[in-house]
């Protein structure tokens, strides 16, 4: 994660991330997926002042589509306080973290790299536990609901 | 206005196209017109993905792009997975780097079967090339 501070060559006094504004072809470096199958991936784009790193999160079910969706929804509304969270996910993608050089001057990078990595390495679990505890939920409601009869 | 010839031929040019801001890097290459020879079949493995490797079509269409793509990825998935490390070994650096661009390109057209084998030819080619070759796929303007 080498980023450096980089004003706009465009407008002046404006310093954008260019990964977002892609203003220019040799500021950005070549967009790379990784996936661990059709559903699971991660798309690392970078440039020379910021990284966007973007996460399909495994869905197999109506359940844990509605989980995710919720759960990206309630992140990605609190976006202020997550700091580098994007605010809207790439398309195809479930959430985007949106690393500038801002974010690397003012955090450590290595912790940066080792949350993203947990944020993954989480994220399946989370979801699957979520997704139970719905079930366990809809089993005692149905059985309160069926003791009346 | 003044006419000092009764061609309007030039008006018709198409000016913009010509700019140097339109200049794109990958009709400018044309280093090397041909892939690799892939009917070229061989019995052993290493020796296929040593052919495969050599000479990528960097500046070509997208179809020979393509061609050679499906040829590199039948000669991964039809390694065994014992067999990986030992077909890397034989390779040099620059067919290393190569290697995992075509990698990567597996990976950015991914299909249920393949990933996985994918992933341990990343984990062995990486080891063996190090950081290097994926910075350098990075920052290539050459693709696969």
């Amino acid at each position: 994660m080498c980023l450096q501070n980089f004003s706009s060559q465009v407008i002046e006094r404006h310093n954008k991330p260019e990964v977002e504004v892609g203003s220019s072809k040799e500021l950005l470096l070549t967009p790379i997926i990784i996936s661990r199958n059709e559903k699971e991936r991660v798309l690392i784009e970078s440039s020379i002042n910021s990284i966007r790193v973007s996460i399909a999160v495994k869905q197999a079910d109506e359940i844990e589509k509605i989980l995710c969706h919720k759960f990206m929804r309630f992140m990605m509304l609190r976006a202020e306080n997550f700091i580098i969270l994007r605010r809207t996910p790439m398309q195809d993608y479930d959430i985007s973290f949106l690393i500038t050089n801002f974010h690397t001057e003012m955090m450590l990078k290595h912790k940066l790299v080792d949350f993203v990595i947990h944020f993954m390495e989480d994220i399946d679990k989370e979801i699957s536990e979520m997704k139970l505890a719905v079930n366990a939920r809809a089993r005692i409601c149905a059985e309160e609901f069926l003791k009346t009869f | 206005m003044s006419k000092n010839t009764l061609s309007a031929q030039f008006r018709r040019v198409d000016v913009d196209a010509l700019d140097e801001n339109n200049f794109n890097d990958a009709d400018a290459d044309s280093s090397t017109p041909v892939g690799p020879d892939i009917s070229a079949a061989t019995r052993n493995k290493a020796e296929a993905l040593k052919t495969v490797l050599q000479n990528p079509p960097l500046a070509n269409s997208k179809d020979v792009k393509d061609q050679v793509f499906t040829a590199v990825l039948k000669v991964l998935t039809s390694h065994r997975s014992s067999d990986i490390e030992k077909s890397i070994q034989g390779l040099s650096q620059q067919e290393i780097d190569t290697l995992v661009k075509y990698i990567y390109r597996g990976f950015a057209e991914a299909k249920d079967s393949s990933c996985a084998t994918l992933l341990a030819w990343h984990e062995k080619a990486t080891a063996a090339g190090g950081l290097g070759s994926i910075v350098r796929v990075l920052t290539s303007l050459k693709t696969v």
